[in-house]
């Protein structure tokens, strides 16, 4: 059992890391036949991953509903809508309209998923606005100067801004492509650099946290 | 209380009263000024202009209802462009819950314009694996949609006549919401297949795409609101985007307005409690 959980997983890793490295710089048609068998595999993982997500969150709201914890009618709300959605998807096919008319299916993605997620987003511009208001403040040299970026890049975004100030287009532009691409690329490579590391560490056996801390 | 501190502490609904006005006014009357084109915009526009005929374009989105207001008049200018270019649009997405948005989008520009499925385009909707989707698009793009959204086999359609990957791809633009999206089709797409790419994002990710932009890795970007009306006014089909640009310059200058505002108020208020002290001691 220890073989399973420990070095098993770790054996696999091993290879496959190794293999699908390698795998990039290998045009040859056997290791691209085998990229394309994996990929596939990864497909069909994602898949069961949807399942398995779906089952962990049944899984979490059934228990807050069984234990009557505070807001376990959110829980039960998210039950019908989940378990009436997937009824209905199943129903139409998984299809939001057949032949130009709308189903069931895309009634409830056309009338609730589409407006329901537009007005989170759009309740943003609100709260943005009032934050702004309350914590845009130049208490600092370096509080002042991203707060003189930001109302630039705001200004030369808009075509009132460049209206008002003509200049504001080509500064805004100058910050973004010059300031913002080169701090961004930086923050990238460091980014990359680590990611490198960490593969090796996983690969290698060093890191071994994605195993759990099950019993052995 | 001094009033700069008790400006400070303004009712919020007061500031979402301004910033509600701001969005509903402009769009009630709008003014129509005008909008520059950005060489980003202009980057992807140029691109499909000197695509001969008969090329082939993929068009991913890979954004969810959330993102609408700012994807979706993209991909509309994006794939009439297209269509007005008579090139042959392969449509789909990476994000489950954009799928029947994608669809409607696809479907309502192909009729506007005059287009058959299977034939002008193709939409083959979703697969699951995110990332792993692309890859195999690029290995066999058959293997990863064996057939399309409306259940035909993408094995024979014409308009997918001599393509077996992504490599014999033209054009690609993804137009992404988060992950994956743009950033996902350099890395696992372009990069190993070599295809041309172009990204269309939100406002708020544009600028965390300008590394790729600067470097050549994607050809061209088309970022938020703004990039989508300078491309309605690069295709001359106004939209929802230039309309909206009133409303969101209006919005834009309201929230610097409030920020002038409340850093004039906090900085009287620290000179009163300043100036309080010193007379205290």
């Amino acid at each position: 059992m220890i073989f399973l959980r420990r070095q098993g997983p770790l054996l696999v890793t091993l290879i496959t890391g190794l293999v699908f490295a390698a795998q990039y710089y290998v045009p040859h048609p056997a290791s691209e036949q085998m990229l394309t068998s994996v990929t596939k595999w990864l497909q069909i993982i994602g898949g069961f991953a949807l399942v398995l997500g779906v089952s962990s969150l049944f899984h979490v709201h059934a228990a807050k509903i069984r234990r009557k914890e505070a807001g376990w009618g959110y829980s039960f709300v998210l039950y019908v809508g989940m378990l009436g959605t997937i009824a209905l998807g199943f129903w139409s096919n998984g299809k939001e309209a057949i032949d130009g008319t709308m189903t069931a299916f895309g009634w409830i993605y056309n009338y609730m998923m589409v407006p329901l997620q537009g007005t989170m987003f759009a309740i943003l511009a609100f709260f943005i606005a009032s934050a702004a208001y309350r914590s845009f403040r130049a208490r600092s040299r370096e509080a002042a100067v991203l707060l003189i970026a930001a109302v630039i890049v705001m200004m030369g975004r808009v075509p009132l801004g460049e209206y008002l100030i003509p200049i504001s287009g080509d500064l805004s532009q100058w910050i973004l492509n010059v300031l913002n691409a080169s701090v961004r690329r930086a923050i990238l490579i460091g980014v990359s650099l680590g990611t490198v590391a960490l593969s090796i560490k996983i690969i290698f056996g060093m890191e071994r946290s994605y195993l759990g801390g099950g019993k052995e | 209380m001094t009033f700069a501190e008790r400006m400070l502490k303004i009712d919020r609904r007061i500031i979402f009263l301004v910033i509600g006005l701001c969005t509903l006014i402009p769009l009630l009357y709008p003014v129509g000024l005008p909008i520059k084109i950005s060489p980003e915009v202009r980057g992807v526009y140029d691109h499909i202009e000197s695509l001969p005929e008969g090329s082939v374009f993929l068009l991913s989105l890979d954004f969810d209802p959330a993102s609408k207001p700012e994807l979706m008049p993209q991909s509309i200018s994006l794939l009439r462009h297209a269509f007005r270019k008579k090139l042959r649009v392969i449509a789909l997405t990476l994000w489950v819950s954009g799928t029947g948005m994608a669809d409607q989008v696809v479907t309502q520009v192909a009729r506007e314009m005059g287009k058959e499925s299977g034939k002008d385009y193709v939409f083959l909707g979703w697969s699951p694996g995110g990332t792993a989707v692309i890859i195999n698009m690029g290995q066999d793009l058959y293997g990863a949609f064996p057939a399309d959204y409306n259940g035909k086999p993408t094995k024979g359609l014409s308009v997918l006549q001599g393509v077996a990957s992504l490599r014999d791809v033209n054009y690609a633009v993804s137009l992404g919401a988060g992950n994956p999206g743009v950033e996902a089709w350099y890395v696992f797409g372009k990069d190993k297949y070599k295809f041309e790419l172009g990204g269309g994002c939100t406002g708020v990710m544009a600028p965390g795409l300008y590394p790729l932009l600067r470097s050549g890795q994607i050809n061209g970007l088309i970022g938020g609101l703004r990039g989508a009306a300078e491309y309605e006014i690069l295709i001359d089909q106004k939209g929802k985007a230039v309309a909206g640009m009133d409303a969101q310059s209006a919005t834009h200058l309201a929230i610097i307005v409030l920020v002038v505002l409340c850093n004039l108020f906090y900085f009287a208020s620290r000179n009163i409690a300043r100036r309080q002290s010193q007379s205290g001691a």
